[in-house]
């Protein structure tokens, strides 16, 4: 067993800065990832990171963006926590080497982005995650924290009412180990891979959501899911950024002429635009060249190079079919400011957490903002928890009930079904019943069909019954928390009987703020997913 | 299409000795292997191990050889692959310790090497005073090379890590050009001190089999070559081959031609006497050739001032 103050799940730009906070709070820290660091979803986003620099800007301006792109379901005094230290962070992920593309006086650029009112969205190329993740990455050795890489957390260790720490099974040596910690912070990431086809990385699951609601946590706001505008929608899906769209690029029909669609509309609004335009024609294209061939390679060379490997098209010349596509959810554990859970030690942030920033519809270029304000954050208050807290035995029975639940899960043969089947099956279902519109109906079948796919995925058995680079195994293990999850989207979406940010009821098509100003709450009772509601606090 | 792939397999768990499976499988149009990895995965063998992340180019973490050459699964197309015959070979990386299956040792291959060079960047990190003022065209050049997301191609391309896998290579020399040529970094001169110690910098054949590889054309060989200059710049100069540089460099200023017994003694050091040592059998066969007739002497070329002229020109041009 090891034993750490503060043990953090995820190795992406939340949980990176989290554990540099801890660290430089004074806490013995340990990161446990299930891929390398520099391999998780945060090296996906493009576009950029918000922060109101500059004198036409304010906190102010950047809060009141934040609170329409939410549609009344921000927390206010979370959103003035982010918007009071983002340009902080920023310039210190700028101080720390992340290589922002510069204005003519060499100061940090900003460009238009999404629903944005003001330029805000520090950006280096297209490439914006992918930058941030690697500085704190490097941060992050700099201070020489232990970082497991390719470890699977199998479960959380909640002993009475605290989280004491994690099991996880580590992936190159084959072996389970506990892992005990003061205070546990969870950073795993979305969950939107239960789509298809998704925006998502292979490993964005969901994990640290089931984990924490299965021991006890409540999720928040978990209908809320946003949708891409702009997707490549065939194979795994390709997102191109919104930057582009506000640099010049057209949505265009086949023949290449404009259609008439609000470009700076908030996400939600965006894509449902995008997907109606869609139902009513042949098909809708993103049309890149009014940018410029040469803006096109300087300022978006990653979307360049991906549209000619991915889609197997030139951004230079040719039109890309585009549609909505399951991007990031709003919804995720429930937590306060400080990442704190209703599980005495165990903090959760980033994509994985709902505080109450992102409301109904997250404002673009606010992810990475969101994960580094909130993760320096909650890895200080899950350092100052821990030096408060007094030291709790892990349990001791612990790994080897997992060893158990490992070999009953390796035993026994599952004749035709496969993880894969289960796993094609719930994309199909989400993105038809619980996607960018839903209704009541379409979630009722919704619902009926997870649970069934819930019947089928308790029968499969692993038939690989290695241990050392069992993808088989962790594959069971995230389907499971997909398929958890997925029932808690279909609940909460059939709960809110009227239509908000990214939540569209066919059924309910207006927004209802006399009973529904309101997050949806769910916890795990008897077994079942239990629904309520919690006032939003302004 | 049916398409077999001959997959290269190695279980840990059993006799860990290599091996290959053959899967042949009815994969539609546009398909890429990784895809098709899965649904081998899935439908045929379980017991497979891959690795892969974001599924669509970003990442690097599923990197293997493909029909011999190094490629992302998850951007390969099946029918690529196929136009000799509908069969594919994948193999993991060459020259790198396997795990199992096509998941190799990303620690050793490269990640421990890029840890040699201490890969961050010590700054201020005060931020009341604002950003810190630097030309797009700077930070430009930096963005070029820190969109490289550790694939390990220039690796894997690279002549020299076949022959010594101690060599930093390609990867962790780029990742410390970074640094070194970043304004904000304050302990750039000891990364700088780092890679030009042994198994860094000075080993590189410049081959060029590195900005062949990269998929993303930031030219390792360009950048190992810019800390040469850089080293020479600042005078971190010591290892054999800046030795062999500037014994090279300092006999064709001085005669036209370059003086070979000089650059053999100066390449090993003057104080380095076990060195020194192991050049005498050679001097000897020299000499016994006709080849060094003693008593050994370098006479001047005719033009050899002009060419020092030249030489003195460049210098001047440099500083």
């Amino acid at each position: 067993m090891q034993e750490f103050d503060v043990v953090v799940v995820g190795g992406g730009a939340s949980g990176l800065r989290a554990a540099i906070a801890a660290k430089r709070a004074g806490a013995s820290v340990a990161l446990l990832s299930k891929s390398h660091p520099l391999r998780s979803n945060s090296a996906i986003a493009q576009g950029g990171i918000n922060a109101p620099l500059g004198k036409d800007d304010s906190a102010e301006n950047f809060a009141n963006d934040i609170m329409a792109a939410g549609d009344g379901l921000c927390e206010r005094a979370v959103v003035q926590s982010l918007v009071q230290d983002a340009t902080k962070e920023v310039l210190w992920l700028e101080r720390m080497g992340v290589p922002f593309n510069r204005d003519k006086d060499g100061r940090i650029d900003r460009r238009p982005f999404g629903s944005n009112s003001h330029n805000r969205s520090c950006y280096a190329d297209d490439r914006t995650g992918h930058m941030v993740l690697t500085v704190l990455h490097e941060q992050f050795q700099r201070l020489g924290i232990p970082s497991f890489e390719e470890w699977f957390v199998t479960s959380l260790a909640v002993d009475g009412e605290a989280c004491v720490g994690v099991t996880a099974l580590g992936l190159k040596s084959g072996k389970l180990d506990a892992f005990a910690a003061r205070a546990v912070i969870l950073a795993t990431g979305g969950f939107t891979r239960m789509y298809a086809p998704s925006t998502v990385s292979v490993g964005t699951t969901g994990d640290g959501q089931a984990l924490a609601f299965q021991s006890g946590a409540r999720l928040m706001d978990m209908e809320m899911v946003q949708f891409h505008p702009t997707v490549f929608p065939k194979g795994q899906g390709l997102l191109i950024t919104e930057a582009a769209l506000a640099s010049g690029a057209q949505i265009v029909n086949q023949q290449g002429a404009p259609v008439q669609i609000d470009k700076s509309s908030p996400r939600g609004k965006l894509s449902l635009a995008i997907s109606d335009a869609i139902q009513s024609g042949d098909g809708l294209f993103l049309d890149l060249k009014p940018i410029g061939k040469e803006k096109i390679l300087s300022s978006f060379p990653q979307t360049n190079e991906l549209v000619k490997s991915v889609a197997g098209l030139d951004s230079t010349k040719d039109l890309i079919p585009i549609r909505p596509v399951a991007h990031r959810p709003m919804g995720g554990i429930e937590t306060n400011a400080s990442g704190a859970t209703a599980i005495a030690g165990l903090f959760a942030v980033g994509e994985c957490a709902a505080n109450g920033l992102n409301g109904a519809g997250r404002l673009a270029g606010n992810t990475l903002t969101e994960a580094v304000v909130f993760g320096k954050k909650v890895g200080e208050a899950a350092a100052a928890y821990a030096k408060s807290s007094a030291k709790k035995n892990f349990p001791t029975a612990k790994v080897a009930d997992e060893e158990k639940r490992l070999g009953a899960l390796t035993s026994g043969n599952s004749a035709e079904d496969s993880l894969a089947k289960v796993h094609a099956e719930l994309g199909r279902l989400m993105n038809e019943k619980v996607g960018l519109v839903r209704d009541a109906g379409g979630l009722q079948e919704a619902l009926s069909g997870i649970k069934s796919l819930q019947e089928r995925h308790q029968k499969i058995k692993v038939r690989n019954a290695g241990r050392i680079y069992n993808y088989e195994l962790t594959t069971h293990f995230e389907v499971g928390s997909m398929l958890t999850l997925a029932e808690v989207v279909a609940c909460s979406a059939q709960a809110r009987s009227e239509s908000r940010g990214a939540h569209n009821r066919k059924d309910c098509p207006t927004t209802d703020n006399v009973n529904w100003k309101s997050h949806t709450i769910t916890k795990l009772a008897q077994g079942s997913a239990q629904i309520d509601k919690k006032p939003v606090a302004n | 299409m049916q398409v077999t792939f001959k997959v290269y397999r190695k279980d840990p768990e059993k006799d860990g000795k290599p091996g290959r499976s053959n899967y042949t499988v009815d994969v539609p149009d546009g398909v890429t292997v990784l895809e098709s990895l899965f649904k081998i995965r899935d439908e045929m063998d379980s017991s497979l191990a891959f690795r892969c992340s974001c599924l669509r180019g970003h990442c690097g973490d599923c990197m293997v050889r493909v029909n011999g050459s190094s490629r992302l699964t998850c951007t390969a197309k099946v029918s690529a692959y196929t136009q000799k015959g509908p069969e594919i070979s994948l193999d993991p990386l060459r020259n790198v310790p396997v795990i199992k299956d096509l998941v190799f040792d990303w620690d050793a291959f490269m990640w421990n090497k890029i840890s040699t060079v201490k890969p961050w960047l010590e700054a201020d990190d005060a931020t009341a005073n604002g950003e810190s003022i630097a030309a797009d065209a700077q930070m430009k050049d930096l963005r070029k090379v820190m969109s490289c997301y550790q694939c390990g191609m220039c690796d894997e391309g690279c002549t020299v890590l076949p022959v010594d896998f101690k060599f930093l290579g390609p990867a962790a020399l780029t990742k410390a050009y970074r640094f070194i040529f970043d304004p904000r970094n304050q302990h750039a001169k000891e990364q700088l001190k780092t890679v030009e110690g042994p198994k860094g910098i000075w080993d590189c054949v410049h081959c060029y089999e590195a900005d062949e590889h990269c998929p993303r054309g930031i030219e390792p060989t360009k950048r190992i070559v810019a800390l040469r200059d850089e080293a020479y710049r600042v005078g971190i100069s010591n290892e054999k081959v800046a030795r062999h540089h500037k014994s090279f460099a300092a006999s064709v200023k001085e005669s036209g031609w370059v003086d070979e017994g000089r650059l053999a003694i100066e390449s090993e050091g003057l104080t380095n006497v076990s060195g020194l040592m192991k050049l005498l059998p050679t001097a000897a066969k020299a000499m016994v050739r006709g080849k060094a007739p003693l008593p050994y002497m370098h006479a001047k070329r005719p033009g050899a001032e002009q060419i020092k002229k030249i030489i003195e020109k460049g210098e001047a041009e440099n500083k």
